[in-house]
């Protein structure tokens, strides 16, 4: 169970370097601000669950980059440092390698996400003096989870990667590809083929780009929790104006947050498993 | 069964740079071998195959009879292993790193059985190891080594960075091992480092193995030379060792006419001849071969063969 051991250094390094308490202390000051936002804006109609919707969007954009950093030197910190070689002189296998960093990686990004949200949780239910309860506990499920795919994509990238300086820009250019400019692909897509931005009720197909991402795939599954639980959004069916096809699924989405958590990592596994060490 | 077995190992990089080539070399169990050689002549790309940090190009290597890269993790139970280009966990400190390495092995040591073992005293394990100076961080990365009480210690540049207390210790850790029935591989570019505890020391250079001997059978090769250097107004011609009984090596540069002697008397014969070719000896210079010269003629062997060759020439 060398794996085990691994992952419980990754985790005690996260306490001990004041990570992990960094972590909960952004997450809960980030999330507590965006779901208080709906309250400074006299127009709205301020309510917690407007405010869960604001931070939802917001971790969509702000847990990928928290995570990527909190793991995106995971393996290539050390290789470059080369405290790699005195772990593999201990753990030669370097599947165990990967797995055990990538469990205790997650491990940091779970608690560092799950107690700044549930701080965040507190701070709005005083603003709005009531909580939905399950809405949230659902939200925060889903935002520990978008956590865990992208520590899976970093951790992936830092086995690929020989340098802490390729590990960084790889991590960079993912941010920016899955998280940021993704939703340049259904709305450039739209254009070209509708003809316009999107507007009214949209194809089927462009609500499958959009949610293709993780961040994607998250918001995708926030929306259908969020209505689930009563909230006042647009469900699925009502932004398609029909029925829901079997790709728009709840579980389609899950399955592409698994994918995008287990493939990254099989590649850098691969990576790694060539690589020369030295 | 051999505790290393290397067969014709090589590893390229790109299309013509030969890190090592075609190694093969034997190391039997409860050896001490010495594994020798200059900076960068291929120790620790040697040593890395073995360890599975890097792949072969060509070759194999087998350690205590297991495929060194299909069967690293049953070697590395029974391997400790203290690598070359290592570095420590800056935050955990010294006991956390020996209880670590105690827990990846599964092991059931003492961890402060061991701090003692290698002369880290209790306040210093407790400090992490991001503030140790190089020798102890050597002693800590030793430790983590004989966590599990491993059949075999692969050492690479143990002395690096130890003063003469540590390069002792290091000793005294290796005897203990040899006579508990344990193999020991280290490396060095430094002879007299191992020439105290190897029972064979093999010599690489320029990624290939020039030599493997016994000490006492490089003493021997050492013990009977002796060179004589003649500095002379004019080169003499004409001259070569077969000219000498007892002379295994003549040169004749410019102003100087070197000779490796087997025997005493030969020295005089050489002096003699080169004033009967015509030239005046200005000075004489005898010098004892060390282990030391042996070495370094093995490692530095490319200047005397070119001034031979142009002597020939």
């Amino acid at each position: 169970m060398s794996w085990r051991v691994i992952a419980r250094r990754e985790f005690t390094d996260a306490v001990q370097s004041r990570v992990l308490w960094g972590l909960v202390a952004f997450v809960a000051v980030m999330i507590a601000m965006t779901a208080s936002v709906p309250v400074l804006i006299p127009a709205m109609d301020a309510s917690a669950l407007l405010g869960l919707g604001a931070a939802s969007e917001f971790a969509a954009m702000l847990v990928p980059i928290v995570a990527l950093v909190a793991a995106y030197l995971a393996i290539a910190g050390e290789r470059e440092s080369g405290s790699l070689r005195l772990l593999l002189g201990l753990e030669p296998n370097r599947r165990t390698v990967v797995v055990g960093k990538f469990a205790g990686r997650s491990a940091v990004a779970v608690v560092g996400l799950g107690l700044g949200f549930l701080l965040a949780s507190a701070v709005t239910w005083l603003v709005y003096g009531t909580l939905p309860l399950l809405a949230y506990l659902a939200v925060l499920v889903l935002t520990v989870g978008l956590g865990v795919v992208f520590v899976g994509i970093a951790v992936g990238i830092s086995a690929a990667t020989a340098t802490r300086s390729r590990a960084m820009t790889l991590g960079i250019a993912s941010y920016l590809g899955l998280a940021l400019l993704w939703d340049l692909i259904p709305q450039g897509a739209h254009l070209a083929v509708v003809g316009g931005p999107p507007s009214g009720t949209v194809p089927a197909w462009f609500l499958l780009l959009e949610g293709l991402s993780p961040s994607g795939a998250y918001s995708a599954l926030v929306t259908r929790a969020l209505g689930a639980t009563g909230a006042a959004i647009p469900s699925t069916a009502a932004r398609l104006g029909g029925d829901v096809p079997l790709y728009l699924a709840s579980w389609v989405f899950v399955a592409i947050l698994l994918v995008w958590t287990l493939v990254p990592l099989l590649a850098g596994y691969w990576a790694f498993e060539r690589a020369d060490l030295n | 069964m051999p505790a290393i077995q290397t067969d014709g190992l090589t590893k390229r990089y790109g299309h013509d740079v030969y890190a090592i080539d075609d190694l093969s070399l034997t190391v039997d169990e409860g050896e001490v071998f010495g594994f020798l050689g200059p900076n960068g002549a291929g120790k620790s790309t040697a040593i890395d195959v073995l360890l599975d940090y890097i792949r072969p190009t060509a070759g194999s290597a087998t350690v205590l009879g297991y495929d060194a890269q299909r069967d690293a993790e049953a070697i590395h139970q029974r391997v400790g292993i203290l690598p070359d280009g290592y570095s420590l966990y800056d935050r955990l400190s010294g006991r956390d790193h020996v209880q670590f390495a105690i827990d990846l092995k599964d092991a059931s040591d003492d961890p402060d059985a061991i701090l003692d073992r290698v002369g880290l005293d209790s306040t210093a394990a407790a400090r992490p190891a991001g503030a140790y100076s190089k020798g102890m961080s050597q002693r800590l990365a030793l430790g983590m080594a004989l966590v599990g009480d491993p059949d075999l210690l692969i050492l690479d540049e143990p002395s690096s960075g130890l003063d003469p207390d540590g390069i002792r210790d290091i000793r005294e850790i290796t005897r203990e091992h040899a006579a508990d029935g344990g193999t020991v591989f280290f490396s060095s570019h430094v002879l007299s480092q191992v020439e105290a505890v190897c029972d064979r020391v093999g010599i690489l250079k320029n990624g290939r193995l020039v030599a493997v001997d016994t000490i006492d059978g490089l003493r021997e090769a050492v013990g009977t030379g002796s060179t004589i250097s003649l500095t002379v107004d004019a080169p003499p011609t004409g001259l070569t060792a077969a000219d000498f009984d007892g002379v295994t090596d003549l040169v004749v540069g410019d102003d100087v006419v070197r000779a490796t002697c087997t025997e005493s008397t030969a020295k005089v014969a050489v002096i003699d001849a080169v004033r009967a070719a015509g030239s005046a000896v200005l000075d004489v210079e005898t010098h004892e071969m060390s282990l030391e010269d042996l070495f370094s003629e093995y490692t530095h062997a490319d200047e005397p063969t070119l001034a031979r060759a142009e002597v020939d020439g």
